[in-house]
């Protein structure tokens, strides 16, 4: 456990890393500059600049002070869209939203995912089982944005008999306005998690010990959620990792539609405006913070399942 | 020898006994009538992997309904912007802002008549009624302060106001309101006035049926030029991940040991990078590069200016991330196979390790290699869709369904349906791949099914 452990976190560093590699050199291979603006400044101006933030070294030179400098925990600060300002403290005042968001859209996910999933499997092949497969392959095919739209439309325009949420977003509308955008982030995994559910649950349902539990007298209830939906929900502890990921990157566009100012906009934002050091910045945080959680869904999936041999790397 | 083996064998050996042959001769032996023939034919006529998984999927009415519209869809991507008499990118003057309806031109006489009617007598310009004042005020022989002057136009600016929006029988002006009064409905198809006085000369012009934008752009044309590109990122993506994942996995699955181990290894790191995250910044940052590479006529320049340096970098993306689900699949397929006798026996008869790829293993996996490519696709046009919504995928002049539906947000709540048209297509794209797929695995490999 100990060496695998040792192993896999080695993996995500070395993989955070090639992250970093990949953006470093791809935003700087990506022609222009952070200074193209409307009006381009003259040449001495943009000469100036660039020594000022020491992007007139060579490339190897300047990703070698980068990482020395990240090590050391200085994120550098952002050149463009925000002025001089650490891109750490940009992302401490942009992050939480995005988490929030994103932690309240998973929690509703699997909430209603889960059930939905032993509901249908439990009536497998009956009307209701039709009508959530229906539900949910619809569900993991609308994008999120058309969702996301749909929802503003119908909710905070077009029909004013309608009109319970607010169209854009901002704290003071408190609990109702992330009631729309946390339905539109986590309306894909809540139907990626119900068939998941519903697929393991049938095969646990077939097992053995479910046979002898139903023999032993134990109610219906008991059999599913204490029995059959732990060997179940294994699956779906291997999805939350990704569904991390999803999250974050599905909000973007969450965000874009509701306007809420999260780190996914910003991120978006100084992709386009070319400011190196804050697209470093956040793409080295938001994979870290991916890597990291699968990291923990897999060391958490040898504790749900202890028959599971990590160190074969078993399939 | 030969009776002690007759003797060995209780259970019944092949060898038929003497007698036996003899009783043979004493049957009646008929000849097999026609029917009894054909029947017997048709009972060993071998049924190909691929008839058997079409007869699967015909009985299953969920995929075939959805091969019917990804039909219709494909047609209308493909077929469609030829028959439409207009461009995608061809600004109409005077088309701007059209909704996918009209009012005839008579129609729009009559309204116009009756709010004119109703607004024409509305009470005096606020300056008349000043002025009007001041001479029945001068006849009198007084005069007006100048409190009283102002008093006499705010009251004559409020009734026009007043007037203009109830006209002056109590009566509305608005457009909408009058059109419901006169029972005036609205046509099919968006034309301007322009064209419905063309069409009043009898010439034929072609209706924008989903309206058009601010710049007078056909919508139905931008969003099939959209479902076209969609399509062909869809499947040009889902074969670049096919070839390399394909390529990749059954290498790495026939060779074993440790060059599977090395291969494996690569694949566990790619497959933790945050792929969205990348492929968003691959889409940025490598689109400028290949449309500088594109206007300096390097050697595959001309290609590039063909599919548009968008449509690349997006490519390359893919290729460079998502194959590595489909070679995971195959290495586990191929791990499989590769135990399997005709295996051994191809290499013993000396086939080399690429013939056995190409000739045993891969065929063996056919099933699972066009389901998963079939289920690529989606993804891949839902991860477009996203590019191109947050404004770094497909851009101008080119159109995409995610980048209409990413410019219709800001008219949203005025025009609707803009959004509305390429979030349909779209989403039965999307949704009919989805079912497609589905469909076609339960035919392919009926023990998944479930």
């Amino acid at each position: 456990m100990v060496k695998y452990t040792i192993k896999r976190v080695l993996m995500a560093v070395l993989t955070v890393f090639i992250v970093a590699c990949i953006t470093f050199f791809l935003m700087n291979a990506a022609p222009g500059n952070p200074w193209l603006a409307e009006k381009t400044p003259p040449q001495s101006v943009i000469d100036a600049l660039n020594e000022k933030y020491g992007l007139d070294k060579p490339l190897p030179e300047q990703f070698a002070k980068y990482m020395n400098n990240l090590i050391h925990g200085d994120f550098g600060v952002s050149i463009k869209t925000q002025k001089n300002r650490p891109v750490m403290d940009i992302i401490v005042e942009k992050f939480p939203l995005s988490a929030q968001l994103g932690i309240m859209a998973v929690a509703w996910a699997v909430v209603v995912g889960v059930p939905l999933g032993c509901l249908a499997a439990y009536k497998r092949g009956k009307l209701i089982d039709s009508i959530l497969r229906v539900v949910c392959t619809l569900g993991v095919s609308l994008p999120g944005f058309v969702v996301a739209s749909v929802l503003l439309v119908v909710f905070c325009g077009g029909i004013e008999s309608l009109n319970f949420f607010p169209g854009t977003f901002s704290p003071a509308n408190g609990i109702r306005g992330y009631i729309l955008p946390c339905f539109c982030l986590g309306l894909y995994p809540m139907c990626y998690i119900a068939r998941l559910t519903r697929s393991s649950m049938l095969d646990a349902i077939n097992q053995e010990y479910v046979k002898t539990a139903r023999a032993k007298g134990l109610k219906t209830g008991k059999i599913i959620f204490k029995h059959a939906l732990r060997n179940a929900l294994i699956p779906v502890i291997t999805y939350l990792g990704p569904l991390t990921a999803f999250t974050l990157c599905g909000g973007f566009v969450v965000e874009k539609v509701f306007g809420i100012p999260g780190l996914g906009k910003f991120f978006v934002q100084s992709v386009q405006a070319l400011d190196y050091p804050l697209i470093m910045g956040t793409v080295i945080f938001l994979a870290t913070f991916i890597v990291f959680m699968n990291l923990m869904v897999d060391l958490l999936y040898k504790v749900v399942d202890p028959r599971i041999n990590l160190a074969k790397g078993g399939n | 020898m030969a009776d002690k083996k007759v003797k060995h064998s209780p259970i019944g050996s092949l060898q038929p006994k003497i007698d036996d042959i003899l009783e043979w001769n004493n049957l009646d032996f008929t000849p097999a009538t026609k029917e009894e023939k054909e029947d017997f034919i048709q009972q060993r006529k071998s049924v190909s992997y691929w008839r058997d998984a079409w007869r699967r999927l015909r009985k299953n009415t969920v995929a075939m309904v959805a091969m019917c519209v990804l039909i219709v869809i494909v047609l209308f991507g493909f077929l469609g912007p030829v028959l439409v008499p207009y461009g995608y990118e061809e600004f109409n003057k005077g088309a701007e802002n059209l909704h996918p309806w009209h009012y005839t031109l008579e129609d729009q006489a009559r309204v116009n008549a009756v709010i004119e009617e109703r607004t024409g007598s509305a009470a005096l310009d606020p300056e008349e009624a000043v002025a009007q004042a001041i001479a029945e005020a001068e006849a009198k022989g007084e005069t007006l302060s100048a409190v009283q002057q102002a008093k006499i136009r705010a009251n004559a600016k409020a009734a026009a106001e007043k007037a203009a929006t109830e006209g002056s029988e109590g009566l509305s002006t608005k457009e909408e309101d009058v059109r419901a009064e006169l029972g005036v409905k609205a046509k099919l198809g968006g034309y301007s006035n322009n064209e419905l006085q063309r069409i009043a000369n009898g010439e034929k012009v072609f209706p924008h049926l989903f309206g058009t934008d601010k710049f007078g752009r056909d919508i139905m044309v931008r969003v099939m030029i959209g479902t076209r590109v969609s399509m062909i990122v869809g499947v040009c993506a889902a074969l670049l991940v096919l070839v390399i994942g394909a390529l990749y996995g059954s290498i790495s699955g026939y060779a074993g040991g440790m060059v599977d181990t090395v291969m494996q290894r690569i694949v566990e790191v790619i497959y933790s990078i945050p792929e969205v995250l990348v492929i968003l910044l691959l889409a940025a940052m490598l689109s400028p590069v290949i449309q500088e590479y594109s206007s300096s006529g390097g050697l595959l320049s001309g290609l590039t200016t063909v599919l548009g340096a968008n449509l690349i970098s997006m490519f390359i993306a893919f290729g460079i991330l998502y194959w590595v689900g489909m070679s995971r699949i195959i290495r586990g397929q191929v791990l499989q196979i590769k135990q399997q006798e005709y295996v051994t026996a191809a290499r013993a008869l000396g086939a080399s390790s690429g013939r056995i790829i190409r000739r045993h293993l891969l065929p063996n996996c056919i099933g699972q290699i066009v389901v998963t490519t079939c289920l690529q696709i989606p993804s891949a046009i839902f991860l477009e869709s996203f590019l191109s919504f947050l404004g770094v995928g497909v851009n101008a002049p080119m159109t995409s369904l995610g980048s209409m539906a990413s410019e219709a947000l800001q008219g949203l709540y005025s025009y609707p349906y803009r959004l509305l048209f390429p979030a349909i297509i779209l989403s039965v794209m999307i949704l009919s791949f989805n079912l497609f797929g589905d469909g076609l695995r339960d035919a392919l490999d009926p023990r998944l099914k479930k």
